[in-house]
């Protein structure tokens, strides 16, 4: 391998090493999953939990509404994790709810505030048993390959607990109660998906992307893949929401960089910008062979940098070789990643690009990476800026970024390598 | 036309030297030998490969230019073992490549070759020039990869050096002139390299066999050495990092 299969920064590796004592930049590691730093429910999770929205929600042993459709597939204790509907107390089409492709133009408030209305019921199951004739089974994988929203009626063995669950990869959900009871009214489903369901030979990875470029909607193509739908018959699982998403980002971008290493060049320097729920989105392609990389900044008093009094930075890279581990950054590398390969396909073009972001103040609670993909998608769809130099173009980065030009680039390995790194016709 | 008999070692070794830099090659033919000329897709290195006819047990060849896939070469070549005769004929009408070990015959699909650039090799002026074995050097690689993603080699007077800085660590290995083969440096000539090209460029030299560098001030290196019991021959071209801008 010419570039470097362990691609953790020395920064990182460093960092990774030292999170027992608590450093500001621990959090922004961990985001809630990894419990760095050794308390049992994460604090900053914790802090919002204390709204009190959903009270009324969770005062009755069952629930009947129509789900958007949306499921839940847990993570702890694989193999063995707890699925279910998500049903909201709401009659009609509740798609919205479910669909974070339609979210952009909502404010974070309203965001948690209908996800917070729906309740998860649980039941746990082993992760291969998706033919079970276990009723909750075949009903939660129904709803999961559903067209439209769906009437979904539970009755829970106790009444739901919790308030509202944040996660740094997931979208928030509202409290939570085990099922003894569930049924759904009159299911149909999405006709792609439904094709790929019943092909037992067709692998997943070849299943999402036929999907993907059917146009079915990436929440969608999760929602049926965390449920078992695709792949080789006996490979089939549930999956854990949480990878799944990540999965699908994955696999669809790596699809589409295939592509990409394959296409000429852009022609000039380019610089595209967004700003989102107080995040600043800049996004640099520059003419090169393929490369990417995306950095994270995090401002005191964001979600994943609350104790900090500096800002954090953190990068993930891949030079044209392609990287072999899991990105350190997590899910939002390959959000950002699938966002930028859907416009050089669309183009049939290949560029090096550097995604850089900054997420100030306004940016408090974790809502989940289909904001990453969606706010990527959102920058790529506007107009783009025009430079004839990496200068002009980095100079027009420093003029929408606060963070000075230089700290950018002592954390980016793409950029050191293109300022840096020689080519053969430079001599 | 090209029918030829090879030991499995050679075309290993071609594949070694080949694919950490490129996939898909031009392979050039000639009644006198085959050569390979590419650059990686970063444009950053070149690897510039000659083997002559009699380094074949046997060849018999016209003219020609094939499109090969290293990987799928390599593919079938991973089945070889030491001392196999591995034998290559060109299938004109179905323009596959039939490679034979043994009894086990791959026919392998040919790329188009009318898209793949002929690159020029850049004329450099390298001042400095060392020959030394790569066991010497190779230590000197591997323990800076841990530490940084790129080194630094210098030539001074009758001393060659390598030096590599990370964060915290710094890796240093000094090569006075008795540990040398050659050394011819008019003057100072520093240039700094990535680790991870400059590792792959070394890597596929038996330890015992002596390695020859140019090198000039921020200039590109050129790594050479004979491969096929020295009827073959490897040039490598890495462009420096230019850090002071």
């Amino acid at each position: 391998m010419l570039h470097n299969s362990n691609n953790i920064s020395k920064n990182q590796k460093k960092l990774l090493a030292v999170h027992k004592e608590n450093s500001p930049s621990m959090c922004a590691l961990c985001r809630g999953t990894k419990m760095l730093c050794g308390k049992s429910r994460c604090p900053v999770v914790l802090k919002f939990h204390s709204r009190d929205k959903v009270k009324p929600l969770i005062d009755s042993l069952k629930i009947g509404g129509s789900s958007p459709p949306s499921v839940f597939i847990g993570r702890y204790g694989y193999p063995k994790v707890s699925i279910g509907p998500m049903i909201p107390p709401l009659m009609g089409d509740t798609s919205i709810i479910d669909t974070p492709e339609m979210w952009l133009d909502k404010s974070l408030d309203d965001i948690v505030d209908f996800r917070s209305m729906l309740i998860r019921g649980t039941h746990t199951v082993d992760v291969f048993d998706v033919e079970s004739s276990n009723k909750t089974v075949e009903f939660t994988r129904e709803l999961a390959m559903s067209k439209n929203s769906v009437f979904t009626e539970a009755i829970f063995s106790k009444k739901p607990r919790g308030k509202i669950a944040f996660y740094d990869e997931v979208q928030p959900h509202g409290p939570s109660a085990p099922l003894k009871k569930f049924d759904i009214t009159n299911p149909k489903y999405e006709q792609h998906i439904e094709k790929a369901f019943y092909d037992t030979d067709l692998k997943s990875r070849e299943a999402i992307f036929n999907l993907y470029k059917d146009g079915v909607k990436i929440s969608k193509i999760q929602k049926a893949f965390s449920v078992g739908a695709f792949g080789v018959r006996k490979h089939r699982r549930f999956v854990p929401t949480r990878w799944s998403i990540t999965a699908v980002d994955s696999a669809i971008g790596e699809n589409m960089m295939k592509n990409t290493k394959n296409y000429p060049w852009i022609n000039e320097y380019r610089v595209y910008y967004h700003n989102q729920f107080d995040n600043r989105w800049a996004v640099l392609m520059m003419p090169s062979e393929w490369q990417y990389e995306l950095i994270e900044a995090w401002y005191p008093n964001t979600t994943w940098n609350p104790y900090g009094r500096g800002i954090s930075i953190f990068n993930s890279y891949e030079f044209y070789k392609g990287r072999k581990t899991y990105a350190e950054i997590g899910g939002c590398y390959y959000s950002a990643r699938l966002a930028t390969n859907e416009l050089l396909n669309k183009e049939r073009r290949q560029a090096g690009v550097v995604v850089l972001r900054e997420a100030h103040p306004g940016y408090i609670l974790p809502i989940g990476v289909w904001n990453v993909r969606e706010s990527v998608r959102k920058a790529l769809r506007g107009q783009y800026q025009k430079f004839d130099t990496l200068d002009k173009a980095l100079m027009f980065v420093s003029q929408k970024m606060d963070i000075p030009l230089q700290r950018w680039i002592k954390n980016s390995a793409v950029l050191k390598n293109k300022l840096y790194q020689k080519r053969l016709e430079d001599f | 036309m090209f029918n030829a008999k090879v030991k499995s070692e050679i075309l290993k070794d071609i594949i070694d030297i080949i694919s950490p830099l490129v996939n898909e090659i031009k392979l050039n033919i000639t009644s006198k030998g085959i050569s390979i000329r590419a650059v990686d897709p970063a444009h950053v290195a070149m690897v510039d490969l000659e083997v002559k006819s009699n380094a074949f047990e046997e060849f018999k060849a016209k003219e020609m230019e094939l499109g090969i896939d290293m990987d799928k070469l390599g593919s079938i070549m991973r089945l070889s073992t030491a001392g196999d005769m591995v034998s290559l004929e060109y299938d004109n009408d179905a323009n596959r490549l039939t490679v034979r070990i043994g009894n086990l015959v791959r026919k392998m699909g040919l790329i188009d070759t009318a898209g793949m650039p002929d690159p020029k090799m850049p004329s450099l002026n390298l001042p400095a020039k060392v020959v030394l074995k790569s066991s010497e050097i190779s230590r000197g690689v591997r323990a800076s990869e841990s530490i940084s993603d790129h080194l630094a080699l210098s030539v001074n007077k009758d001393t060659f050096e390598l030096f590599a800085e990370g964060d915290t660590d710094t890796v240093n290995l000094k090569l006075p002139k008795d540990l040398l083969v050659d050394i011819n440096a008019p003057s100072k000539c520093k240039s700094l390299f990535s680790i991870d090209y400059f590792s792959n460029m070394i890597k596929p030299v038996k330890s015992d066999n002596p390695l020859t560098i140019h090198l000039g001030n921020d200039n590109p290196i050129q790594v050479e050495f004979d491969i096929a019991d020295k009827k073959g021959h490897v040039t490598y071209l890495l462009a420096p990092r230019i850090e002071s801008e």
